[in-house]
């Protein structure tokens, strides 16, 4: 029989406390989306519902403006995500393969925007887009996502390509391709863990995009869900919503992020860590 | 070397880039430095260039207070989230050293925190900290003892429970980039110590911690960033208040060009951000280049 190591008991208690940290705050709110209006408001608390009721969710799904926020949030983020490798993928192959003045500086300046809070841009924007007529619509709001995400994916993409040997292209040179070809042909099918890695963490946080849409969208049938439900919270003060649906709700608004990191948490790990250590 | 040569203009091939961090990025970066000397406002067009709204910014006791609250947030957080996001770390991996069944398992839970939309975030801890029946953290409290505290209502307690659903939230950044660190201590350090007959305490003060000094140093600058940028969690759990205790920042600047319609002195409020933002930012690639040039 193998014997107990004291380290290894350690270990498993703080992981116990972390785990309970970390995802208690969830269960408690899985909890109280699977209650009836009753149950959330008996005391003391019950860690679990009596009977698992999913009339909540049904209806959040079936009459709230829920589902429509949510469909505004896919239709935005898709859109969001594939313009932005449209427009980082060329740039950052030229930052990888291409030599020119001052390069590394421009590469420095990019990744500065990263560090600039939304809001801060977010306030001479609101003056354009009224002048430009692009408050209350969506394409004001893609292309701000494709912006914003514009340095992490340029920080993310280059480590990918880097990657790939140069000797590659020089071989395709001799074949007679093209640049375009090169990077279509060469570069993009080895860099597809790099893409899906940008495309992960750029649909998880289109997703979860809230100062801009919160300035910049007024109508409520445009609302992409984050601003979304917090505009079912505030209906909660005129009784209309109680805690078990806007519960509902927020478990529906969380799960795609949480499906992504569940499925994906391994590659996002390796992806983060390499990041972390090539910086 | 004219291979190079012929992959052709890079310019071009960052043109639509380019295009849109200029009109997006750079030219509203110069319009709220220019706005923030003037007086505009957003219900009308025309305005004058003056200091006034940084004068008035700075001597508004509301500004001051925002400020404090802001660099008690950003420094709970500091506190809180290097050392446990540390633990995390050194925890997991010893875990995978050791092949402990489930540390994948707390590695993706903490990570799910992270991964989750500011707003709701939010509303998880608005739920957990509520005064009613459902509040389950007032729950615990009462049974062992202490009793109800009406998290969201007093001042202090409201500061409390935004900077503990940040660090919630956060902690998952510095556990990543501390796990990554430990990767790279040659292992060789810890073999030389365990012949001395170091013990694990030894090991970690004197071989873990200098080692990953300088990833912590890069941790403190982005945790300071990220946090004084935070604007979604609280403006849901608490929206700055009650009697403004967590009013931070961001908020601040919002309030004055949404509420007060004062683009002017939203402005100066976001400049006076940016320029911490950029002030981070030159000392995190320092941090970095250091970095660089160690290895």
């Amino acid at each position: 029989m193998k014997k107990i190591n004291p380290a290894d008991v350690l270990i498993y208690v703080f992981f116990a406390l972390i785990v309970i940290m970390f995802i208690g705050p969830i269960i408690w709110m899985i909890s109280l989306s699977l209650k009836t209006k009753e149950e959330i408001f008996t005391y003391p608390p019950r860690f679990l519902p009596k009977v698992f009721a999913l009339t909540n969710y049904i209806q959040v799904l079936l009459s709230s403006r829920i589902p429509l926020y949510l469909w505004n949030s896919v239709k935005i983020t898709v859109i969001s995500v594939l313009g932005n490798l449209l427009v980082v993928i060329p740039a950052v192959f030229a930052f990888s393969r291409m030599r020119f003045k001052f390069r590394d500086q421009w590469l420095f300046i990019i990744l500065m925007f990263q560090m600039i809070s939304p809001l801060i841009t977010a306030i001479p924007l609101y003056r354009y887009f009224v002048t430009l007529g692009l408050l209350n619509s969506h394409t004001g709001l893609i292309v701000i996502y494709i912006t914003t995400q514009i340095p992490f994916s340029v920080w993310l993409l280059k480590g990918f390509f880097d990657s790939i040997p140069k000797e590659l292209d020089e071989s395709a040179f001799i074949d007679g391709c093209k640049p375009y070809q090169i990077l279509f042909s060469v570069i993009l099918p080895l860099a597809v863990p790099g893409i899906a890695a940008a495309l992960v963490f750029n649909i998880v946080n289109c997703w979860g995009q809230f100062i801009v849409p919160f300035i910049f969208i007024n109508h409520t049938e445009k609302f992409p869900i984050a601003v979304g439900i917090l505009q079912y919270l505030q209906s909660q003060t005129e009784g209309e919503v109680t805690t078990q649906l806007l519960a509902a709700a927020s478990v529906i608004a969380l799960l795609p992020a949480m499906l992504i990191i569940i499925i994906l948490q391994k590659f996002i790990v390796e992806v983060l860590v390499a990041g972390a250590v090539k910086e | 070397m004219t291979q190079t040569k012929s992959y052709g203009r890079p310019l071009l091939w960052m043109s639509p880039m380019i295009l849109m961090l200029i009109l997006f990025y750079l030219y509203p970066l110069l319009d709220v430095v220019r706005l923030s000397f003037t007086n505009a406002s957003t219900l009308t067009p025309e305005f004058r260039y003056t200091l006034n709204s940084y004068i008035k910014t700075f001597k508004d006791s509301n500004f001051l207070n925002t400020v404090y609250v802001s660099v008690i947030f950003v420094f709970m957080n500091i506190v809180v989230q290097i050392p446990l996001g540390l633990m995390i770390a050194v925890a997991l991996n010893a875990g995978i050293h050791r092949k402990l069944r489930g540390t994948i398992f707390v590695r993706t839970v903490v990570l799910a925190a992270w991964m989750a939309p500011g707003v709701l975030v939010g509303i998880v801890w608005q739920m957990l900290l509520s005064s009613s029946q459902f509040g389950i953290v007032n729950y615990f409290l009462e049974t062992i003892g202490i009793g109800r505290i009406e998290f969201l209502v007093q001042p202090d307690y409201a500061l409390i429970s935004i900077i503990v659903a940040n660090i919630w939230r956060g902690t998952a950044f510095t556990m990543i980039l501390q796990y990554a660190g430990l990767q790279r201590i040659p292992l060789g350090l810890y073999e030389a110590a365990d012949i001395d007959g170091a013990s694990a305490f030894q090991k970690f003060y004197y071989i873990t911690i200098p080692q990953l000094v300088p990833i912590l140093f890069i941790n403190f600058v982005l945790i300071t960033i990220y946090t004084f940028n935070t604007f979604d969690m609280v403006i849901v759990l608490t929206g700055g208040g009650p009697a403004r205790a967590t009013q931070v920042l961001t908020l601040s600047a919002y309030e004055q060009v949404f509420s007060f319609f004062s683009l002017g002195r939203g402005s100066a409020i976001a400049v006076i951000l940016l320029a911490f933002n950029l002030v981070m930012a030159v000392a995190y690639y320092k941090l970095v280049l250091s970095q660089d040039d160690r290895k």
